[in-house]
């Protein structure tokens, strides 16, 4: 009787050790989007403590069909037309949900210019966002793709989220995403500089 | 008697969960003399474009000496000190050149305004050593954030033994207060020490009272669970 409700407890710890890993959500992978081979060979170094979130600002997709051929269609941008060695995202996320794997986490993206390419990983969302928000769970991938990566060591467990916008000339991640991502609980930016309150009457004249 | 000493090991479960809470982060860069110190400080594209830069030593009195400040050009040498401002980039560079064992010390890059300054990135804890440290790697990324716990000792969570001789060995979750994140870092010659950190970065509170939570309750759980298991061993 003693030696079962021993096991049982055991039992119980090792389930609770189980149930603190890291659930890390389904990436499509390149040869499921069917992508060009890659021609980079910058390596980022591990672990990262940036990610730069962005819009492509381009069509927005919501079903896994549609958002592999706008993942094709932006890669075949950056390729074919601006002659990259291969899309400029380390990651993609679409409106169906999903994560689509870009440079990855090991390759130096071209995503936020030569000061934070090699020190950040550089994510962005397939869609416009100024006027709209990404849908629930293509923010909620996109969280999952982050927390995973972290817990994985390519991440540092510390790192910080920033907007396209806060380290680039650019409208980018939208205002909509801007607002959403500036709640995250990794999201980082220097505090806003701090406003005076106005005058209470006019001067007399 | 035994419901005393139960509810005396309540209160263990709370202490991991409130030192976890506070960390205090620096970035540390162990060189050797001679070599140069890079930092990149972020900045947010163009809201401080027209601001002053500085970069800052704290001494161990807690007095702050300015060493170098852009003043409204993008590039400034004062001596050792460089400093490049890119707004268009969010990032401000800050070098020191040549380095010296008297430059060991704690600095931090600072956004100038009319009130407190605003501190950038985290404050560098520099470390600066006669001889050359030997590792290739160790000369091509000097730098690694170190999260300290200067404030609390750490504490280990553990069961307390039973006065009763028990036939078997009981299982004894032993917590430790190690920050995880040390484990991560890729540099083999990182130490941590206790030191007295003047700058304290908390995350939104969310981020901690989510995870403290789940701690809590994980934790929870265990107790609830082993305490049913001794009762029932009790009652056999």
């Amino acid at each position: 009787m003693s030696r079962r409700c021993a096991l049982l407890a055991w039992a119980l710890l090792a389930l609770l050790g189980l149930g603190a890993a890291q659930d890390c959500g389904p990436i499509v992978s390149r040869r499921e989007w069917r992508a060009l081979a890659s021609k980079c060979s910058r390596r980022l170094r591990q672990p990262v403590r940036y990610v730069v979130v962005s819009h492509t600002a381009g069509s927005v997709c919501d079903t896994p069909a549609s958002c592999l051929r706008q993942a094709q269609n932006v890669q075949h941008y950056h390729v074919r037309t601006l002659g990259w060695c291969d899309v400029g995202y380390n990651f993609l996320i679409g409106e169906d949900g999903l994560v689509y794997e870009g440079r990855g986490w090991n390759t130096i993206g071209a995503h936020s210019g030569p000061t934070w390419n090699p020190i950040a990983i550089g994510i962005s969302f397939m869609g416009n966002y100024m006027d709209r928000a990404p849908p629930a769970r293509a923010l909620r991938a996109a969280q999952n793709l982050l927390a995973c990566g972290a817990a994985r060591g390519y991440l540092t467990p510390n790192y910080e989220v920033k907007g396209h916008r806060d380290v680039q000339q650019t409208l980018s991640p939208g205002d909509q995403l801007y607002d959403i991502i500036q709640r995250w609980p990794h999201y980082r930016s220097v505090p806003q500089p701090h406003t005076p309150a106005p005058p209470q009457h006019l001067p007399a004249l | 008697m035994r419901k005393a000493r139960l509810w005396g090991l309540l209160w263990m479960l709370f202490v991991p969960e409130i030192q976890a809470a506070a960390k205090l982060f620096e970035e540390k860069c162990t060189l050797a003399e001679g070599q140069t110190l890079n930092v990149s400080c972020p900045t947010n594209t163009n809201i401080y474009s027209n601001s002053q830069k500085a970069w800052q030593r704290l001494k161990d009195n807690g007095e702050v000496q300015t060493l170098a400040i852009t003043e409204g050009s993008s590039q400034v040498q004062k001596g050792k000190y460089f400093l490049e401002d890119m707004p268009s980039e969010g990032m401000l560079q800050v070098r020191m050149t040549n380095l010296q064992v008297e430059d060991s010390g704690l600095y931090r890059c600072v956004i100038l305004g009319p009130s407190d300054p605003i501190i950038l990135f985290y404050p560098v804890r520099l470390v600066v050593t006669k001889n050359s440290l030997g590792t290739p790697d160790s000369d091509e990324y000097p730098c690694q954030i170190s999260v300290q716990n200067p404030t609390l000792p750490p504490v280990t969570t553990k069961l307390h033994p039973r006065p009763r001789p028990r036939p078997r060995p009981r299982p004894r979750p032993v917590t430790q207060l190690v920050p995880t994140s040390a484990d991560r870092l890729s540099s083999p010659g990182l130490t941590v020490t206790p030191t007295n950190v003047t700058h304290v970065t908390r995350a939104p509170g969310i981020s901690i009272v989510i995870p403290a939570a789940c701690g809590l309750l994980s934790k929870t759980l265990v107790f609830i669970g082993l305490f049913a298991v001794t009762q029932r061993s009790f009652a056999s």
